[in-house]
Formats: structure tokens, sequence, C-alpha cells
């Protein structure tokens, strides 16, 4: 098996899970060192060779995989040759914490610059425009419920910090 | 993805610039041989030995008007973990939400709740 180093990380493991699937899972967590068939794999894994196919394709649009074609000069058949493309999967999950970050910076304006109202009996946070238009009453007739999101605000400063300081990037003006 | 050099192998100086690489978390190759105090042949050498063993990454970049490098560490020494709430992974992976979905919602609850319970 190859790139086994970087699958002993549980956060690659969850990735690939979130990408394929828990179907597609045994293909993505045992990839073969060289080229492969997606028959070969099927019977390797003993898997369905539709289960195997889509793990394979899910693989290639995240950029993955990568795939050559062979056509059988006798009966014309074409046969797909596999390569697992691990390498990237560091890049692509550094990718990711800079979307976090962005993601993080933007749901923290909102944070701050909106009050929330809760109804605690349906569990749902209303932002104050809409809380207003209920005249601060949830769907049971109770009253709504300022809530306080300062702590949401703070966990969301926390892992900025840890982002920002993993990633060496600076806190936006 | 298997290291040719293993880090006790590294020379002194050697292991004294990846330490500065990773303290500063990324600097430009012409205040790396000041803060080592070494000389700039001396300096480039180390970062190129630390290139071909696979220990830092460097890119073409201008700098205070000259033409240099900056130094950083290789992908694969981030801290993925920073991706999870609890055991949940950041909701755009793989998925078009943006940061008001209540996907997102949910692991930044994950994240006040249960991984953050200090606070």
């Amino acid at each position: 098996m190859a790139f086994e180093e970087l699958l002993e990380d549980p956060v690659v493991q969850t990735y690939l899970h979130e990408l394929v699937g828990p179907r597609g899972m045994p293909v993505a967590a045992a990839p073969p060192d060289g080229e492969v068939t997606d028959e070969e794999l099927a019977e390797d894994l003993d898997l369905e060779l539709n289960d195997v196919r889509r793990a394979l394709f899910i693989l290639y649009e995240n950029d993955l995989a990568s795939y050559r074609r062979l056509r059988d000069e006798d009966s014309g058949w074409l046969t797909y040759l596999w390569t697992f493309e691990y390498g990237k999967v560091p890049e692509q999950l550094e990718g990711e914490m800079h979307k976090l970050v962005d993601a993080l910076e933007a749901r923290r304006e909102y944070e701050r610059d909106n009050e929330f109202y809760l109804c605690e009996g349906e569990g749902v946070r209303y932002e104050f425009a809409e809380a207003m238009d209920f005249g601060f009453e949830c769907p049971d007739g109770s009253p709504m419920e300022p809530m306080d999101n300062g702590h949401l605000v703070e966990a969301i400063d926390r892992r900025l910090a840890e982002l920002r300081n993993e990633l060496n990037v600076e806190i936006e003006a | 993805m298997s290291m040719a050099t293993a880090e006790e192998d590294l020379s002194a100086d050697e292991r004294a610039g990846l330490a500065l690489v990773r303290e500063s978390g990324g600097i430009h190759q012409s205040d790396f041989w000041k803060e080592l105090d070494v000389n700039s042949r001396k300096g480039s050498r180390i970062v190129e030995s630390l290139l071909e063993k696979g220990f830092v990454e460097r890119e073409d970049t201008v700098y205070n008007g000259h033409n240099t490098y900056y130094i950083t560490l290789p992908a694969r020494d981030r801290d993925f973990s920073l991706l999870l709430a609890g055991d949940m992974l950041s909701p755009f992976i793989g998925d078009d939400i943006t940061p008001r979905s209540d996907s997102f919602s949910r692991w930044i609850m994950n994240l006040a709740y249960e991984e953050y319970n200090d606070i």
C-alpha cells in the first residue's frame, strides 16, 4: 500500500470519508502502489464494481486520482488504469484551512453585528429583524429570549488565532 | 511521503535553520542568514540542503526591492486537526456552503461547547 504515513492521520481519513462516503472508503483507504484497474480493486477488496468506480470517480474529480485509457487491440475494449495521487492531500487540506479562516472571519462579523433571539422549545435562533416580525413570540406562544452569543464569538476567535498562527497569516485590517 | 533523511541526521546548522523556519512560520532568505548569523553563501547552502531533503519549500519573491526567496514548511507539516471541531470536519470540504449555513453553525457550536468547553 502507498501513502501509509499520510493515511495514519485521522484528519486525512475523515477527509477521504467525507469525499467518498462509507461505501467508497475501502477504495480510498487502501491506495495500491502504481496503476490498478477498477476490476482489480473490486476483486481485491471484495466490492461491487459500481462502488469502486464511483469512489474512483470522486477521487478523480477532487484531483486525488488520475487514469489513462488503454484499448485492447483485439476486442476494442477500453481499460482504465488508475493511479492514486495522494501526494496532493496536504496542499488540499492546507487550502481548506485557508478557506476556514475566511469563513470564520465572515461569521465572526455576522455574530458581532447582529442580535439574536432564541426559541428554546424548537432550538431555533432568530435575527433581531426576524424576531421583531414575529413580535418576539415563538411558534408555541412562549416569548423569545435574547441570546448571548459571546461564547460563540470567543470560540471563533480562539480557533482563528490558532489557524492564523499555524498558517502564518496576518490579521485582516 | 517517507522522508529520505531523518531529522536527527541533519547537521547542527541545518537543524538551527529548520528551527528558525518553524519558529517564524515562514521567512525570507535574506533574513534567514542574518538571523542565523552566517554569511549569505552559507545561508543559501543550508537552505538548498534542507530543500533537497524535503524539510522546507521555497518560492521566488520580491522583498525590500530585491529578488529573494520565501522559505516555508511543506504543507504536510501543518496541524490539520484545526479543521475539526470535536470530531466534525470543516463543512466547507466537499460542499458548497456559506459562512451562515446551518452546517457551519453546527460546526461552531461543536467548537464552542465540545472542544473549548473551558470557555
